[in-house]
């Protein structure tokens, strides 16, 4: 309670040092995570250089959705980590991230649609995840808002439901680790663009920023929609396009839905956060981009389908639209680990849709990756050479609005 | 309460011959036609309008012009309605929202003092241990939340629509600026859409009682432009109509109503104006604080009679104009404090004439009253904007009427890229640069005094003319002229906030954050407007920062010792204005698409299912019965909803060869080959069959729901390349039966001359010839396991040959099956459904269906993958199982071992004539012998089941070839 009334800075502006031990691209969820457990482990002669404000990328544009009923065993092993740590992490930060865990339902439209529901809940149990089938009359009753009836042109025929899934303030997480990372004394340095990085001999040496050159031995890149471009600089292709993503808010209403509702045959997902407002979604946009413009036919296409699941919307209003832009692999996983052949290059990238509820547990274990030089086994899965050898990961399989 | 309303005059757009009832929180109000309910409530003596956010403090009509978040209610089951500009229609239900019992006690109201406990940012501080309680203190914050209570038991009707318009030049704005560029433009011939929210032309003309300039009053000079456009056939004027975004490609989001207008125009003028916004001052949110336009509006628009004695504030000519206008009105003016230290203005000698006082150098420090202003203290403020001791002043007034702060609404400028820059004269972000197709014009751009105002109006329509290749020489040199007159030079103090000792200083009023809520965030780091917005939820609330952006930047800049040009602006994202999901909408159709034999299914009782676009037949008697008749008899399916695509030219062979997996230059004519298609990652896209029609001629058939994926794909590898070939759609154009089953040849035999011998027309043959009279393409092939032949033909014959097959089938017994008995059928032959078999990552090695790839032929999209696969083994394969005990696993079942999944069922259906479960699942390589021990996880139980890699029934296919 008596932080309430104390007026203490989150981050402090700290000078540009010409050396750290590890300068971390991207001041996202992942990169203010990994900074924040690297100090941690102890090592807190670290930089976060983030070209905008800090949360100015994604981490600040996203639809905050946490769940870890993932299709492949590898990915609910992974995101059921990153869930607890959610969990906990007001209490780790002293922060409260209003991490909503209303519960999460993933409905399906089409037989074929179900049976990859079929396919989910049962991995899910398996691995320990709550996770089932359920059918329309259980759903009307979670969501008593939503047309479980036979009128739709594609009615309801059932859906996955996830209980401990939910959503969380997005900004608040960034800030939270920010300060945490603060307090141990890492150097967050807010419009500090990354634009080359030295190398010599196979091994990363230094990265020039529009404030100076800093030497350091170990680099990570979490610059997400950003990360090719970041990459190119020590010039390595990525297998990665970046897409625009959209999303919108209504006005705020008193709360009568709390369950994170996603319809992947109809493109759109549902929520509604604690302050009231629906925060609305869709798939990525079918072309390649960076570009931030908000387009019409979104709206158009996503209240049509917002509509047909809530037709209770229809003079509900939007208030505000934006776009992020996501960093797409081929297999809808992210890409974990160091670079074969580029020492002290760490990637953390690839994180498409779906990376936010991933920032936890990806801090985590870059940062005992970099301490301890090995990667830890839940990272393996995600290395960049799965690309080169023909082992794709599972999880575009799951067809769904994959956040 | 006496009513309040003024005399009757030409300026108001009320009809008091009309009058209206409706009720508000079961009281019943009288209204008149052309009021709108909130004019009409606050004639009844409503002040409180609403309760704020976060503290409950009543709230009243500030803007009129439905741009705050004040006067917010609940109409006929509606949340959210803005009843400033909701007109008043007989019999509506209007009730206060977000309080309890009632708008005027609200039981809430204690919160507003607990705001040293509710600081900014309080649930980030809180509610953190212990942490099983935060689930608990949700759910009291979230019944907290929300303004309007939706009701989800109502499904309101829709009845918009989405329209397209196209116009040379479109205007947004529709005041004298927007008028003068329409005009100017007409005369040069240009045609003109003209886009105006309000009923009827000329800004804020048409609540201006005296003349601007002139003799004219304000609404005359608005009617006599609005006859001038009327007058002119070139401009179409659409009135009513929000323009809300402007997106790329030059397209402006409009509503009008319930529709949804897309305009694309090829320039754009912006003459959107600007608007006014509060001050921030002690308590400056009390009912009986008005933004200045907003009292005319509701004065001389609808004829209500605000108050009793008003107090004006002002910080520019134009709050001097406003206490006239008070007068004219005949509202007692009790004092008007002007800020700047002289007033500028001949309507400052007007005033004193008329016995007002005119208190320069000074402003409003506090209002006081509990509930609505009763008195306001002014002071006057020292050249660092802080009030200098001793110089407080006490007025008593029912009304303070602001003309502080003035925003340009430039929100579509930024949209459309131009670049906004800040002009300190002005006190705010004025366009700098802007693309060559995109105008502003008027007091969006900065103009001052109706007179620049028009004559920037006009330049702006002159310059889009020109740029359209309008005009002449003339008209240039006329552009030239008009750009060379400066403006006459503003007289305006910026000033956005009075300090106080006390907190109630409202900058954002949608979420109750006041100056010291900035502050504090500012100095916990949020010292960035984006960071600033985030933290505070400033300008997220249903204003959308329309009455705090301008002052959250002058705090935020006074605050970091920055000016507003460093401290920059939030981003103005669409929509300008709140837009119903409805609308946006639109009449939405999704589309059906339907067979040519569809309605004789329908009479045949046939139970639906949904494939792509289709509707097929899932089951028209009994799986068992339709199994049975096929295996044993004859039975026919109606398969017109495969894709099939014509395919001709002289590399149509090979191109089919790099698009497909297996090969086809070396088919003959009149023979047919199956067909499996990969992504260049080696992943099955969709599968079918080419006929080989002639040399050059190729008939494809595709998946029921993946006609358009084949199609786009096919033209992707076409486009650039420079091959020979045209591929057409010809789906919608042929029907298509599958007549299947040991007695199909003798069913056949009777509608053709064909020679249908196994000879003649062996299995995997194609020929054309006529059946039933009728031209058709036959393809001898069986997907689900008997003799069969797949008949193609036009669509128009489609209940044609249906009733006569099952006519010439009558005495074998011939059925009809449905897709259920189908995958039956097929599953016994273990023939894959790509996408029902197959997902994101199957390739065909590990499917099972090598035989398909020929690695041996030239390049093709995914041999590249398949060599990799080849070379780092199979990591899963998908084979056929059958159940040992008698139960059928759930399709998505997983397949485990030692309690974990290793794999997937994919299909699994009970097969009658083996009498036995049966399926397709994805195992591990070492899983996937014949024989081989399966256990399958169905229902929560594990299940035993058992490997088989041959087809289950008719393992050499002799019944196919028969
Ligand atoms: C609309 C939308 C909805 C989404 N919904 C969800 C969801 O519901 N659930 C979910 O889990 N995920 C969701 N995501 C995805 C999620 O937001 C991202 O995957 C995640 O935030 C990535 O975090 P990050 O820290 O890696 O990247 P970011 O937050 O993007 O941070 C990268 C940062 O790097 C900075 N940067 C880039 N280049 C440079 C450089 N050269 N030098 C310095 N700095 C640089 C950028 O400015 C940026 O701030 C959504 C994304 C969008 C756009
Ligand atoms: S008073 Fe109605 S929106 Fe401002």
């Amino acid at each position: 309670m008596w932080q309430l009334f104390k007026r203490e800075r989150m981050w402090t502006a700290r000078p540009l040092k010409d050396r750290y031990e590890v300068v971390i691209i991207g001041g996202g969820v992942h990169g203010l995570a990994t900074a924040y457990y690297l100090g941690k482990l102890g090592v807190r002669d670290v930089a976060v250089c983030e070209k905008g404000y800090i949360g100015s990328g994604a981490s600040g544009r996203n639809t905050a959705i946490i769940r870890s009923n993932y299709r492949t065993p590898e990915g609910v092993v992974f995101y059921d980590e990153s869930v607890r740590l959610y969990e906990e992490l007001a209490a780790e930060l002293g922060y409260n991230v209003l991490f909503s865990q209303q519960g999460h339902l993933t409905l399906a439209h089409t037989d074929s649609a179900v049976n990859g529901l079929r396919v989910r809940a049962e991995v899910n149990q398996l691995m320990g995840v709550e996770s089932r089938l359920i059918w329309p009359p259980e759903i009307k009753r979670l969501v008593p808002a939503i047309d479980v009836s036979s009128r739709p042109r594609y009615p309801i025929l059932a859906a996955l439901y996830h209980a401990p899934g939910g959503i969380i303030r997005h900004d608040a997480v960034v800030w939270g680790y920010a300060r945490g990372a603060d307090r141990m004394g890492i150097s967050i340095h807010p419009f500090t663009e990354v634009i080359g990085i030295g190398t010599s001999n196979g091994q990363v040496t230094s990265v020039q920023t529009t404030r100076g050159t800093i030497r350091a031995g170990t680099v990570v890149n979490a610059t997400a929609g950003f990360c090719s471009t970041v990459a190119k600089l020590v010039g390595l292709k990525l297998p990665i396009v970046t897409h625009p993503l959209q999303a919108f808010v209504t006005e705020p209403l008193s709360p009568f839905l709390d369950k994170v509702i996603v319809s992947a045959n109809l493109h759109v997902y549902v929520s509604q956060t604690d302050r009231g407002e629906l925060v609305i979604g869709s798939e990525i946009d079918p072309y390649s981009s960076y570009s931030y413009k908000s387009t019409l036919p979104f709206l158009e296409a996503t209240a049509a389908h917002t509509l047909e699941l809530f037709p209770c919307l229809r003079q509900v209003r939007v208030l505000r639209q934006w776009t992020g832009i996501c960093d797409m692999t081929p297999d809808y996983s992210p890409i974990m680990g160091e670079v074969p052949g580029l020492k002290g290059f760490i990637l953390d990238v690839g994180w498409g849709t779906y990376g936010f509820k991933a920032g936890p547990v990806s801090g985590k274990r870059i940062a005992e990756l970099i301490v301890t030089g090995n990667t830890p086994d839940v990272l393996k899965p995600f290395s960049i050479t799965r690309f080169w050898e023909g082992r794709l990961a599972g999880e575009k399989a799951a067809a769904a609005v994959s956040h | 309460m006496k009513d309040s309303r003024l005399p009757p005059h030409p300026a108001q757009r009320v009809n008091r011959g009309k009058p209206i009832t409706f009720t508000f929180e079961g009281r019943a109000i009288h209204a008149y036609d052309g009021e709108t309910v909130a004019a009409a409530l606050y004639a009844a003596g409503v002040r409180t309008f609403s309760r704020s956010f976060k503290y409950h403090r009543p709230r009243g009509l500030l803007c009129v012009a439905g741009r705050c978040p004040n006067c917010l209610m609940e109409v006929d089951g509606t949340p959210n309605v803005r009843t400033c500009i909701e007109p008043a229609r007989q019999e509506m239900r209007v009730r206060g929202q977000h309080a309890w019992p009632s708008l005027e006690r609200d039981l809430f109201a204690c919160f507003d003092k607990l705001d040293r406990v509710l600081p900014v940012g309080f649930y980030y501080k809180t509610f953190i241990h212990p942490t099983w309680l935060w689930p608990t203190y949700e759910r009291v914050l979230r019944r907290l939340a929300g303004l309007g209570r939706l009701d989800i038991a109502r499904e309101p009707e829709g009845h918009g629509e989405h329209v397209h318009l196209h116009a040379d030049l479109a205007i947004v704005g529709g005041g004298p600026a927007g008028i003068a560029a329409a005009l100017e433009a007409a005369r040069l011939g240009v045609e003109v859409l003209l886009i105006d929210d309000g009923p009827t032309l000329g800004g804020h003309l048409q609540w201006q009682l005296l003349p601007s300039e002139g003799e004219q009053p304000g609404y005359a000079l608005a009617l006599n432009l609005a006859d001038l456009v009327r007058g002119e056939p070139r401009i179409r004027h659409l009135a009513g109509a929000t323009a809300f975004g402007l997106y790329e490609g030059r397209l402006l989001g409009v509503m009008q109503g319930e529709h949804l207008i897309k305009v694309r125009a090829q320039r754009i003028v912006v003459a959107t104006g600007g608007f006014e916004t509060p001050l921030v001052f002690q308590n400056n949110d009390r009912p009986g604080v008005f933004l200045g336009d907003g009292l005319q509006r509701l004065m001389t628009l609808y004829g209500i009679s605000p108050g009793r004695r008003a107090l004006v504030i002002a910080n520019a000519d134009r709050g001097l104009r406003l206490a006239r206008e008070l007068l004219a009105a005949g509202i007692e003016v009790a004092a008007v404090a002007d800020v700047r230290s002289e007033p500028h203005s001949a309507d400052g000698q007007h005033l004193r004439e008329a016995g007002v006082p005119v208190l320069s150098g000074h402003t409003v420090l506090e209002v006081r009253g509990r509930k609505r202003v009763e008195a306001a203290a002014l002071v006057s403020l020292d050249s660092a904007e802080r009030p200098s001791p001793g110089s407080e002043k006490t007025v008593e007034c029912d009304l303070l009427a602001l003309a502080t702060g003035w925003e340009p609404a430039s929100a579509l400028l930024a949209q459309g890229g131009a670049r906004l820059d800040y002009r300190a004269d002005l006190g705010g972000f004025f366009p700098a640069e802007l693309p060559s197709w995109l105008f502003a014009a008027g007091e969006v751009r900065g103009a001052q005094g109706l007179g620049a105002i028009q004559k920037d109006g006009r330049l702006a329509g002159l310059k889009a003319a020109l740029s359209l290749g309008a005009g002449d020489a003339r008209d240039r040199a006329l552009a030239e002229a008009l750009q060379e007159d400066a403006n006459p030079p503003p007289s305006i103090r910026p000033i956005v906030s009075v300090p106080h000792p006390k907190p109630k200083r409202f900058v954002c009023l949608c979420e109750d954050v006041t100056e010291k809520d900035l502050a504090d965030a500012i100095q916990e780091g949020f010292d960035h407007i984006e960071t600033l917005k985030r933290y505070t939820t400033l300008t997220m609330g249903p204003c959308q920062g329309k009455m705090c952006h301008r002052a959250s930047i002058g705090i935020c800049a006074a605050l970091t010792g920055r000016d507003p040009s460093q401290t920059g602006t939030t981003t103005a994202r669409p929509p300008l204005k709140p837009v119903p999901l409805g609308v946006l909408a639109g009449p939405h159709h999704e589309p059906v698409k339907l067979t040519p034999i569809h309605h004789l299914h329908a009479s045949l009782g046939a139970t639906w299912m949904d494939m792509g676009l289709w509707k097929r037949p899932l089951v028209y008697t009994s799986v068992e019965e339709e199994c049975r008749v096929v295996h044993q008899g004859v039975g026919l399916i109606d398969v017109s909803t495969l894709g099939k695509l014509d395919v001709k030219g002289r590399d149509a062979a090979q191109f089919l060869d790099w698009i497909h997996s297996n090969r086809f230059s070396d088919l003959k004519a009149g023979r047919v080959r199956y067909r499996v298609m990969l992504d260049d990652a080696g992943i099955i896209l969709d599968d079918g069959t080419v006929a080989r029609l002639g040399e050059d001629h190729f008939f494809l058939t595709t998946g029921s729901g993946s006609l358009e994926l084949v199609e786009q794909w096919l033209e992707w590898w076409l486009a650039g390349s420079d091959r020979c070939l045209h591929v057409t759609d010809v789906t919608g154009a042929l029907a298509a039966i599958n007549l299947a089953g040991p007695k199909s040849r003798e069913v056949l035999a009777r509608l053709t001359d064909l020679d249908l011998s196994p000879e003649a027309l062996p299995y995997l043959a194609a020929v054309q010839g006529t059946v039933a009279g009728i031209p058709v393409l036959i393809l001898r092939i069986g997907f689900v396991g008997e003799l069969g032949y797949e008949m193609h033909f036009a669509a128009e014959y489609g209940d044609y040959l249906w009733e006569t097959l099952r006519e010439a089938g009558r005495e074998f017994d011939i059925l009809p099956f449905g897709v259920e008995a189908q995958r039956v059928l097929r599953l016994e032959k273990l023939h894959i459904i790509p996408g029902h078999d197959t997902d994101a990552l199957s390739n065909p090695l590990e499917a099972d269906m090598a035989w398909v790839v020929k690695m041996d032929k030239p390049d093709f999209i995914g041999r590249a993958t398949l060599a990799r696969v080849k070379a780092r083994g199979l990591r899963q394969r998908l084979v056929g199982f059958e159940m040992l005990t008698p139960v059928v696993p759930g399709e998505g079942d997983a397949v485990v071992a030692d309690g974990l999944p290793v794999g997937r069922v994919t299909s699994a259906k009970w097969s009658p004539v083996l009498g036995r479960a049966i399926g397709m699942a994805w195992v591990p390589p070492d899983l996937a012998v014949d024989g081989g021990h399966l256990q399958v996880k169905c229902d929560g139980q594990v299940c035993r089941g058992r490997v088989v890699t041959k087809p289950f029934y008719d393992p050499e296919g002799k019944r196919l070839r028969s």
